[in-house]
């Protein structure tokens, strides 16, 4: 069975030489789309969280907004823009705006190239891959400037933390995507989900994919300062870290893509390891594979990242906070030589063609 | 007519962007403005590689220029004290020789792009433009190949990369007398 894939991007293309203001009213759409997807899927991650965490501590956590709290995050969301919002005197006012904007701006750019069905899919570049890489690297400059320009000695610390953590993981984990790379044979994002039509690059690697999606999740959630790898926040060391003199929507600018940055992450690893929105196939067993192409695409892609999801929100509660020499030496003495270890190993796989179903 | 009319818009769009930040970097006081407005040049000459159609060049860029560089310049800034980097009357000495280090990088630009050479380049031709084929054009060892530049340029950055390390390194008195401190 072979996929059809048409973006937004080349169907507004299409659009262009015959009614231009259709294209232009179809571009409209798409950004008003994408903003309600980011803000939806915001409210519905923060919601998660809080029931997830409530019930791995045995709790009920929010249960009075709605039918068990389900407009708690609305609720919140109101709160929060109704706050003063405040810029501290001594602060650099244009860094302190600049720079939530810059966080939310890498993970909207991120979100764009996500392929979540081969007819739900805003661009699909060439150089897919590459391009995610490049503009995350939007969110770091986001939290430095956001803790430099706050003005106060633990927004300064959070964000050196956090600069020094994300750079240092940032390397593993595009060591771990490369992996996929080489197996796929491709950067763009839609023709690495093709490739796993006869199989999930995790197991067919021969152990290199699961290697390479561990490495990945861990770095990941080091990229997303999550726990264990929150120092850069750290309530009860530093209030807060890079966002404590963040108030009302600045704040809430930061959550967000905070919150999203791990959906990205969860869409990535399912794009790239998990097979994306490709349902599940083993080789050419037609039998099986008829059966797994009754669900949709993109439901397949919204189960498999809503498991990752779960799986980091699972994190958060079973591992404690990593000091910071911890952090470091797991990412350069550990995570580090095994990805190019892997790397190695996966290159041979490739040449010699020692996988599973390879072509 | 509007899509012929819409890449000149954007490259002038992009032209102003650059020219009017990089006039900001140049003449801001904060170093940390100036850090971020050379981002936004940095990003804008990616745009540029976009309309000259090199995603490829425009993802590096972003990639090295905007995610790496700017970045490691404002943990520098971060790093050091901020009053000292209040420069607002330089040396005579440093006027001079950076008037000729710009005076000299116009001349050769000017050169450059004058040279009848480079004129005619851009109508020949363009090699093939995908990830694939810079791939292979950067492992050919062939006459049209780019191995030895590429290897030339992994050994330069596997030495930066020791010399870093090297000066980074505590000295091995200091480490020995930490260790017998506790």
């Amino acid at each position: 069975m072979s996929w059809q894939v048409k973006t937004i991007a080349q169907r507004t293309g299409d659009l262009l030489p015959g009614s231009p203001w259709t294209a232009a009213l179809y571009v409209l759409l798409t950004i008003l789309a994408v903003t309600a997807f980011v803000t939806v899927a915001g409210l519905v991650l923060i919601y998660a969280e809080r029931k997830i965490a409530a019930h791995f501590q045995c709790r009920v956590g929010p249960m009075r907004v709605g039918w068990h709290g389900v407009l708690q995050s609305i609720a919140d969301a109101i709160k929060l823009l109704m706050k003063e919002d405040i810029v501290p005197r001594d602060a650099d006012a244009l860094l302190h705006i600049l720079a939530p904007v810059l966080s939310f701006a890498g993970m909207l750019l991120v979100m764009i190239a996500l392929p979540m069905s081969p007819s739900l899919q805003v661009a699909d570049m060439n150089i897919g891959v590459l391009y995610v890489t490049a503009v995350s690297g939007l969110g770091v400059l986001g939290i430095l400037l956001g803790g430099w320009s706050s003005n106060n000695k633990w927004s300064l610390l959070g964000a050196m933390r956090a600069g020094a953590q994300i750079i240092s993981y940032e390397v593993s984990a595009t060591l771990a995507l490369l992996v996929v790379v080489l197996f796929a044979g491709t950067l763009q994002l839609s023709g690495i989900v093709q490739s796993q039509d006869t199989g999930w690059w995790i197991w067919r690697a021969h152990g290199c994919g699961l290697v390479a999606f561990a490495i990945f999740m861990i770095a990941g959630t080091a990229e997303i300062n999550r726990t264990p790898f929150d120092l850069a926040e750290g309530e009860s060391e530093l209030t807060a870290g890079f966002h404590t003199e963040y108030s009302g929507l600045r704040f809430s600018f930061f959550f967000l893509s905070e919150f999203l940055n791990m959906f990205v992450l969860a869409a990535m690893a399912s794009t790239l390891f998990l097979g994306g929105w490709m349902p599940l196939h083993i080789g050419h067993f037609a039998a099986l594979n008829g059966v797994m192409d009754l669900l949709p695409p993109g439901l397949w892609f919204a189960l498999k990242t809503t498991a990752i999801i779960f799986l980091i929100m699972w994190f958060r509660w079973t591992f404690p906070r990593l000091r910071v020499d911890q952090l470091m030496r797991l990412e350069w003495k550990i995570l580090l030589p095994i990805g190019f270890v892997n790397l190695f190993v996966s290159a041979a796989c490739v040449v010699t063609g020692f996988y599973f179903f390879a072509r | 007519m509007l899509a012929n009319a819409l890449p000149t818009l954007v490259f002038y769009l992009l032209a102003a962007i650059s020219l009017t930040l990089a006039w900001s970097v140049v003449t801001g006081r904060r170093i940390l403005r100036a850090a971020v407005s050379l981002m936004g040049v940095l990003a804008a000459s990616a745009g540029l590689y976009l309309l000259l159609d090199s995603p490829f060049l425009a993802g590096v860029q972003v990639l090295v220029y905007v995610g790496g560089i700017v970045v490691l310049l404002v943990f520098a800034v971060m790093l050091t004290r901020t009053t000292e980097l209040l420069e607002d009357h330089p040396s005579r000495h440093r006027q001079v020789i950076g008037g000729a280090v710009a005076l000299a990088f116009f001349g050769l630009s000017y050169c450059m792009m004058t040279a009848p050479a480079f004129a005619n380049r851009a109508l020949t031709a363009l090699p093939k433009n995908d990830v694939a084929a810079i791939g292979r054009a950067l492992l050919d060892t062939g006459e049209n190949g780019y191995a030895l530049p590429f290897e030339v340029v992994s050994l330069l950055l596997l030495a930066a990369m020791i010399g870093g390390i090297v000066i980074a390194r505590k000295p091995a008195a200091l480490v020995k007398s930490e260790a017998h401190h506790g």
